[in-house]
């Protein structure tokens, strides 16, 4: 019986075009749920609360209290922890800045797990904000530098380490070019990062020409026993996978006045931190009287608050 | 072999590996490849506790301070007599092996009474003449280093933690034997804490939990 023979039936629809038609759905629809299967494994739907939430700015203190309020249910609900969140303002007369001495590094990386335990930083995948740079003595070379250094002893012989960090920039390339204006600079200094209002695009990570940015390319996993309970809303509250952090000079410490935790656990003394508005600070002390050799890569116009220099 | 039965082999083809390769992804968390993890890093290197500890620090910790009681052994009014080499090097008495001298280049300043006070052991005498008890060790380094003490008083040498804010909170500049070992003051090296690794913490197990909620 050849295929001319067969009666078509009334709505056009045989065995063979019901088959075709079929297999080529199935398929169809198998392709689809498969593709849509990063999706049903995608954790942390934002709630309708979090998705109506205001921008940062055009928050009143009353939506604030509610969003401190989410974000405590959030932290308690994932790690069983009652943490203690705040937004902390900038305070007036205040500008901070930061100060290394190159002399007294010794590159021991205490402040680089001193800032992922303060910070609430991802450790897997890994995310740190400081890279301690080692290079040879003479030379300010970062093609010469490198940061998988493990000796048995630092410091080692002609060598110098120079940590790297966000140097909390006058003139940011980050925050020109976000496009949804989720980071900014705040009146102290502080170029801040709101995470709820990022949209990951990655944009600022290429502008800055310090590889201070760091993305969440997965959902950051923090030991619950490691978590640290002080959090602030543009500081260390825990991220969402999908948006950009970076180092805020410890936002949650600094505004009450205390030193940074990277500053707080230098065996050397080698980190200074202040107000460079006050002429009797450490800072404005260390600007005025020693050879402040750098800021960093000065020539791109950054103008950054990072400031490093020499003893001698 | 016509065009058209051409298109509908290759069609049939993807149609067959895109059926295989939806199954894979379906069952996907068996089939992901294993990842090495790193042990998360030691705690250890959170410590801000200082290089050393003062002899005000021991006082306070209530710590057998038996080393700092010098006329346990010595006789007093007595000077004990400092023997040299003939290289003119200090001789270390085997009571006091712990002490390395290393203060100061090519061993100019290996005289004991250069700090001690050789009338009083149990004080020290600094440059300009003081009489100085063990807990004020900052002044007599200041009175050989002073440009150095001068960036420890304004807070440029050396460390200060607590608040920089001082209307705020109390802060704690340490002092110069918290980090130098007065008798070998180069400041000691260490081994780093580990550097940065891409994997760090979870076990492989605690990580698909975590993906299959």
């Amino acid at each position: 019986m050849s295929a001319s023979k067969t009666p078509p039936a009334a709505n056009g629809v045989n065995r063979r075009s019901f088959l075709r038609t079929s297999a080529v759905l199935t398929t169809g629809l198998a392709a689809l749920a498969a593709s849509l299967k990063p999706l049903m494994e995608m954790q942390d739907f934002p709630t309708a609360e979090q998705f109506m939430q205001k921008y940062y700015k055009e928050m009143t203190p009353d939506d604030m209290a509610k969003v401190l309020k989410r974000i405590e249910n959030e932290v308690e609900q994932q790690y069983g922890l009652r943490p203690h969140v705040r937004d902390y303002k900038p305070m007036d007369g205040v500008e901070f800045v930061y100060c290394l001495n190159l002399t007294r590094c010794i590159g021991c990386r205490k402040c680089v797990h001193a800032c992922a335990a303060e910070n609430n930083l991802s450790r897997n995948p890994e995310i740190q904000y400081i890279r301690v740079l080692k290079m040879p003595h003479g030379s300010l070379d970062m093609e010469k530098a490198e940061h998988h250094y493990d000796p048995p002893q630092v410091p080692e012989k002609d060598f110098f380490y120079m940590p790297v960090q966000c140097q909390q920039c006058k003139n940011p390339p980050c925050v020109k070019v976000c496009p949804v204006h989720a980071t900014w600079q705040e009146t102290d200094g502080i170029t801040v990062i709101d995470y709820d209002w990022c949209i990951g695009c990655r944009y600022c990570e290429a502008a800055c020409p310090y590889f201070a940015r760091r993305f969440n390319w997965a959902k950051p996993q923090i030991p619950k026993e490691r978590l640290n309970p002080e959090m602030s809303y543009l500081g260390n509250r825990p991220r969402r996978q999908g948006v950009m952090e970076k180092c805020h000079f410890c936002i949650q410490r600094t505004r009450q006045g205390k030193y940074p935790a990277c500053l707080e656990v230098c065996p050397a003394g080698a980190r200074k931190f202040g107000n460079i508005l006050d002429p009797e600070s450490e800072v404005s002390c260390i600007l005025r009287t020693k050879r402040v050799f750098i800021q960093l890569k000065e020539e791109v116009g950054t103008s950054p608050r990072f400031f490093y220099y020499f003893d001698v | 072999m016509s065009t058209d039965s051409k298109t509908k082999a290759t069609l049939l083809l993807l149609t067959v590996v895109f059926t295989f390769m939806a199954a894979g992804f379906l069952a996907s968390p068996s089939a992901r490849p294993t990842l090495q993890f790193n042990p998360l890093v030691d705690t250890n290197v959170l410590d801000t506790a200082t290089v050393r500890r003062s002899y005000a620090d021991l006082v306070r910790a209530d710590e057998d301070l038996s080393d700092f009681d010098c006329y346990a052994c010595h006789e007093k009014d007595k000077p004990p007599p400092l023997r040299f080499d003939e290289n003119h090097k200090l001789i270390i008495p085997k009571e006091h092996v712990n002490i390395v001298m290393e203060h100061g280049r090519h061993d100019r300043n290996n005289n004991c009474y250069n700090c001690h006070n050789e009338q009083n052991l149990e004080r020290f005498q600094s440059r300009d003449g003081r009489e100085l008890k063990f807990a004020d060790s900052t002044a007599l380094c200041g009175s050989c280093h002073g440009p150095t003490y001068r960036d420890w008083e304004a807070g440029v040498h050396g460390r200060t933690s607590g608040y920089w804010n001082r209307s705020l909170g109390e802060y704690d500049r340490k002092k110069c034997v918290h980090c130098h070992d007065p008798h070998s003051p180069k400041f000691p090296g260490r081994k780093p804490a580990p550097g940065p690794h891409p994997l760090r913490g979870a076990e492989p197990e605690v990580a698909h939990v975590e993906t299959k909620h």
